[in-house]
């Protein structure tokens, strides 16, 4: 803990020396290694035979110039078995002009690489220290294609909350910029047989919150939009248009022992192929996820917690019959996941944290094909995942 | 005869359960009655300030980030498993330390708020107060102790009153 700090000490020293006594600056952290024993199929990494493939750590900085003028920043590594390859990234990187500080109002703007606010946890949703569980629900496609998509980029944000009576509301509007997607993401987002591009665009998202009694009651609506384009070379001339549209609905009562939470996710894709220049697919599909999470604070440092998930890749189609159907030597059991959950977190102090939970999953969406190549997948698996991290 | 025995094993495990339920709200009232208030403290600077329920939160929330006056806000805490921030966060801001952990670990996470410094004793507080512009703290309130001798001189004891509902 003290050399990342007193190497930002040195960075803010250089940087500000000028004015050194009226810059405030804190430097935080985190690092999780997680651990993935699985029956019948694989999730992050090969873990029927017990997974280290899974990690987490950050570190970020936040320089406060004056006191509506804030800078701050912070690179991550993440590893998740096919889904996420441990290479270093820049996280967040933003600039924050506060317009409006009171106690009954702020408001303020952002720009530069920001996180996108999408449900609970959409923000934070690296930091296990933040998370409910090592995994996260299914609305948040922890090891799935829309990660990606909604996880952070380059953009303007504004931010407002005001108070009204015993209602915090808040509000978070941004405006991504057009966007490559990562080479080790195209290929779990589209499976060709010819090299393509992909990239994000028209991408934006709210949300709105309010925040009653101090925070007993938190309910929150997130809408995120954006558009995926891909692109081949012009003598193949196949080009895509992927529209997809997410609403979240959240709601938690947060009580003195324990929380009940509660998410809804309605994702709309509408998806264009053009051939040559000729329409050659559209269809439509609706997906839907939901779950309710009960945690229980058995003492300061131990919460007990328990949930039911689950997931759809066709709202229309929840069993995947008609899907088979349509399209034969597909299984049907990859277009749904039901995910029961039981997991325990201890927390000896402000720094540590060690979390164990066990899952009992039927159906196979939440599965990435690469990990496990059809048709081998079994429709009912389960899995133990422990984690240990550290954050300062 | 069946009936009997039945009845009685019952009013014995009735009996066994208002035991138990005596020994718990017995147990559970004991920090109750050595009760110790809680003080918000602040730097000298910030001697003219109204702090009333809804500045404290936005405060400690970390909502705002200057005072009134331009001076920026500088928030300090004990341990969130120390009694008196567990106190100090139900009974002045109406709110549980782990949504307050919680609200600061997303604003340290996502880069659009700084967490309150951690300090580890009362003493060491109080001091930070003392010295840093636009700081504020709590801690606990020692009335016998206010009371013998002066306020130390170079930092202030905003005492709050009470909302009417409590």
């Amino acid at each position: 803990m003290s050399n990342p700090l007193r190497i930002a000490a040195v960075f803010a020293a250089i940087c500000f020396s000028g004015s050194a006594a009226a810059i405030d600056y804190q430097v935080h952290g985190y690092a999780a290694q997680g651990f993935v024993l699985s029956r019948h199929n694989d999730f992050f990494g090969d873990s029927t035979d017990g997974s280290f493939d899974y990690y987490e750590a950050g570190i970020n900085a936040a320089v406060q110039v004056q006191p509506n003028l804030t800078f701050a920043a912070q690179a991550a590594i993440r590893d998740a078995g096919i889904s996420d390859d441990g290479s270093l990234r820049l996280d967040y990187a933003v600039a924050d002009y506060r317009l409006v500080s009171e106690a009954s109002i702020q408001a303020g703007l952002r720009a530069g690489k920001v996180k996108n606010a999408l449900g609970f946890y959409n923000e934070t949703r690296d930091v296990v220290f933040t998370r409910p569980s090592i995994l996260l629900p299914s609305v948040y496609s922890d090891n799935q294609n829309q990660r990606s998509l909604i996880f952070t980029s380059p953009g303007a944000q504004v931010y407002g909350g005001a108070v009204i009576g015993v209602h915090e509301l808040s509000f978070t509007g941004t405006l991504n910029a057009e966007r490559d997607v990562r080479k080790s993401d195209e290929r779990l987002l589209v499976s060709l047989t010819v090299p393509f591009d992909l990239r994000i665009g028209d991408s934006w998202n709210v949300q709105i919150m309010d925040s009653i009694d101090g925070g007993k009651w938190q309910l929150a609506y997130s809408r995120f939009s954006g558009q995926f384009r891909l692109s081949t070379a012009p003598e193949i001339d196949l080009v895509g248009r992927f529209d997809v549209d997410l609403n979240v609905f959240s709601a938690r009562y947060n009580a003195e022992r324990f929380t009940v939470t509660a998410e809804y996710v309605l994702v709309d894709n509408d998806n264009r192929l053009t051939f040559m220049g000729a329409p050659f697919l559209h269809q439509r599909v609706a997906a839907d996820s939901g779950y309710l999470q009960a945690e229980y604070r058995v003492r300061s440092d131990w919460t007990l917690m328990a949930r039911m998930d689950g997931f759809y890749s066709d709202r229309h189609d929840r069993s995947g019959h008609d899907f088979a159907a349509a399209n034969p030597g597909v299984d049907r059991r990859s277009r749904f996941s039901h995910d029961f959950t039981v997991g325990v977190n201890w927390r000896p102090g402000e720094h540590w944290g060690f979390w164990a939970e066990h899952h009992w999953i039927n159906g196979t969406a939440t599965l990435q094909p690469l990990e496990n190549p059809p048709p081998v997948r079994d429709q009912r698996w389960s899995m133990l995942m422990l984690m240990a991290g550290y954050k300062f | 005869m069946k009936f009997t025995v039945h009845t009685t094993s019952m009013l014995q495990r009735l009996r066994y359960l208002a035991v138990a339920l005596l020994l718990l709200v017995s147990s559970a009232a004991s920090p109750q009655n050595n009760s110790f208030a809680v003080d918000v403290i602040v730097s000298p600077s910030l001697a003219e300030i109204t702090l009333d329920r809804s500045l404290l939160r936005a405060v400690f929330t970390m909502r705002v980030r200057e005072w009134p006056d331009g001076t920026p806000v500088r928030v300090f805490v004990l341990p969130d498993d120390n009694p008196l921030s567990d106190r100090f966060y139900r009974e002045r801001l109406g709110m549980y330390s782990y949504v307050l952990r919680r609200a600061w670990d997303r604003m340290v996470f996502t880069g659009t708020g700084f967490a309150p410094t951690v300090v580890r004793s009362e003493s060491e507080m109080i001091e930070l107060v003392r010295s840093t512009p636009g700081a504020i703290g709590f801690v606990r309130k020692r009335e016998t102790s206010s009371r013998a001798r002066p306020m130390p001189p170079r930092w202030q004891i905003v005492l709050l009153a009470a909302p009417a509902h409590e």
